[in-house]
């Protein structure tokens, strides 16, 4: 099992070391929150700018790390597309441990993503001392590892790399734009605060906040059963997916006799 | 000592082959019955195979007959949809975890990571078959140098020519030391050349005891085999070594092209002979033809334009099994 992921993971990060142009071109769009949008937005606000720039620089980087971890699911979808998976999946490795390892290593680079971008933080007017910056750390960890999950479970259900970037951005934007990230949800209108419950984006974001500014608006706890949960739930999902081998394609898989 | 699989037995009576389970004793492929549907699409229809141990087995077939079906379900990538399918003595669907460890498989598509070189994917592969860092490693050494590419192993992927990465999927599924090894479509796209060099190499891994179990549309690949499999619509429809098959036609096979088709079929159903149906020209299998061929030629009432006497090939046996050549629909 953890030699399967450990395959998995080396494979997924030898292959993201040649693309690592990617993590400049991923710094472009949080930037563009934080210091054109947030400028924009926080001379119109009423905190200001200043202020603004500071409470959504958590969210600019959970937007960051989101499309980033999705992005990274994108090799299951290129694999499953030429064939490459199919070695993968012969393999007498536990499906858990190929749904484990597609999600650590896709924490992973969005995490590297992430700690790219914490530099701005400053500049952003979200200067961390040390302990700060470790429980960010940490937060960023947890959230990375439920975004890689959001990718992965995406992921897994698509065989063609044109479709699956049009579908996840249509599942990801608005997960994005319910969490809070660049507003406070304490303010927002009741239905939004009802369906950022059900927004893992939002306690991701809400754990980086809190680490950054030091106010949670979901208990702590909370947040980390949710993201736990999300986790778990998206997984198993994948499990399933893998289990059912080659008979799960886009020909309408659920419709095969598959017994176990 | 593990317990005797035949426990009404003494313990003398019992091979005395270290190791030696029931399983080991098992065809190395044993399908039964195997039917498999895709919606309304019937892919198998009742396939009966057995391949024994160290044998090196051709399923022969047009595309879209069930080969790569069959290949699926026996690489335990799909899930039958009613029968039996067993590889090294364990079913595929139940143990499939079993089989996986000692299998090796190249797949009709890439499976391995273009950007990377021949060294890095083997290393990968001994990981995914938990090998450890070191061992994996030296894995990956031993084949390059077992396949004689090891000069080449450095170099990225994309930048090898077909047939050396095709060799280099044939290194990544022997990573393992596998006991059989299936290859589907191995030598899709390589030229002549490539493909004899390819055949050479899996004759030698069959002659060191693999088994090897391959599917391909084209008939001099199957010639390599020590028995062939003809499927054909989700059936097999013929099996045995290819001089078994051949010898099915009996005799030769002339070909004949002449003038006007139409009419010397005519004649030739008139005065006896039996031309095959379906084929372009016109094709005669006769236990002699070289005693008939003289007469036939000038009694034709048209002018003959061109006329071939061979052996039957395993083109001929499935044509004359089917109606339909091998290459028909063919995707390339």
């Amino acid at each position: 099992m953890i030699r399967g992921i450990v395959a998995i993971v080396i494979l997924d990060l030898k292959r993201f070391w040649m693309d690592r142009a990617r993590l400049v071109a991923g710094l472009i769009q949080p930037l563009l929150y934080l210091f054109v949008l947030g400028a924009g937005i926080g001379a119109s606000s009423k905190m200001g700018g200043a202020d603004y720039r500071r409470f959504i620089f958590p969210g600019t980087m959970g937007l960051s790390m989101l499309f980033s971890a999705t992005f990274a699911a994108i090799t299951i979808v290129f694999d499953r597309q030429i064939g490459f998976f199919k070695a993968v999946l012969v393999a007498p490795i536990p499906r858990p441990a190929i749904a484990f390892g597609k999600i650590i290593a896709g924490a992973l680079q969005a995490l590297v993503q992430g700690v790219v971008l914490l530099p701005f933080a400053p500049l952003a007017g979200a200067a961390l001392s040390p302990l700060e910056a470790v429980e960010m750390i940490g937060a960023m960890a947890l959230a990375a590892l439920t975004f890689a999950s959001i990718g992965v479970g995406i992921a897994c259900r698509f065989t063609s790399t044109t479709v699956f970037p049009i579908v996840s951005n249509a599942v990801l934007l608005p997960m994005f734009f319910l969490s809070g990230g660049l507003y406070p949800l304490r303010l927002a209108p009741e239905w939004m605060r009802v369906a950022a419950h059900f927004d893992p984006v939002a306690y991701g974001v809400d754990l980086m906040r809190g680490a950054v500014l030091g106010e949670f608006y979901f208990p702590v706890a909370l947040s980390l059963a949710a993201l736990a949960l999300t986790i778990a739930v998206l997984a198993w999902a994948a499990v399933i997916v893998f289990n059912r081998g080659e008979d799960d394609s886009s020909l309408g898989a659920a419709k095969f006799n598959w017994r176990r | 000592m593990l317990p005797s699989p035949w426990p009404w037995l003494s313990q003398t009576a019992v091979p005395a082959v270290p190791n030696m389970t029931q399983e080991d004793q098992e065809p190395a492929v044993d399908v039964r019955s195997l039917v498999k549907h895709y919606g309304k699409v019937e892919a198998l229809r009742g396939v009966d195979v057995r391949v024994g141990r160290g044998e090196m087995f051709a399923l022969l077939g047009p595309n879209g007959a069930g080969k790569t079906t069959l290949f699926s379900i026996l690489a335990t990538l799909r899930a039958p949809t009613s029968g039996v399918a067993r590889v090294l003595g364990r079913d595929v669907v139940a143990e499939r975890d079993t089989i996986r460890r000692e299998m090796g498989i190249v797949f009709q598509e890439p499976a391995i990571e273009q950007r990377l070189s021949g060294r890095e994917n083997l290393f990968l592969m001994g990981l995914l078959y938990g090998l450890s860092m070191s061992g994996a490693r030296r894995r990956a050494a031993e084949v390059l140098d077992q396949l004689g590419i090891a000069d080449i192993a450095d170099r990225r992927a994309q930048q090898l020519s077909g047939g050396q990465r095709r060799k280099l999927e044939l290194a990544r599924a022997l990573v393992t030391d596998p006991h059989i090894l299936f290859l589907d479509e191995a030598t899709l796209g390589l030229d002549v050349d490539a493909r004899r060099v390819f055949w050479g190499q899996v004759r030698g891994l069959a002659e060191a005891g693999r088994t090897v179990f391959f599917t391909t549309h084209y008939m001099e690949e199957a010639e390599v085999a020590d028995r062939i499999a003809l499927i054909d619509s989700g059936l097999i429809v013929a099996l045995g070594t290819p001089r078994e098959l051949k010898a099915r036609l009996g005799g030769g096979i002339v070909s004949l092209t002449t003038e006007d088709d139409v009419r010397a079929l005519a004649w030739l159903g008139e005065h006896g002979f039996k031309p095959e149906p379906g084929s372009r020209g016109i094709m005669l299998i006769h236990a002699d033809p070289a005693a008939v061929l003289p007469e036939l030629l000038r009694s034709l009432p048209v002018r003959v334009e061109r006329v071939e006497v061979h052996a039957p090939s395993l083109e001929d046996v499935f044509l004359k099994l089917t109606g339909r050549g091998l290459e028909v629909g063919s995707k390339t």
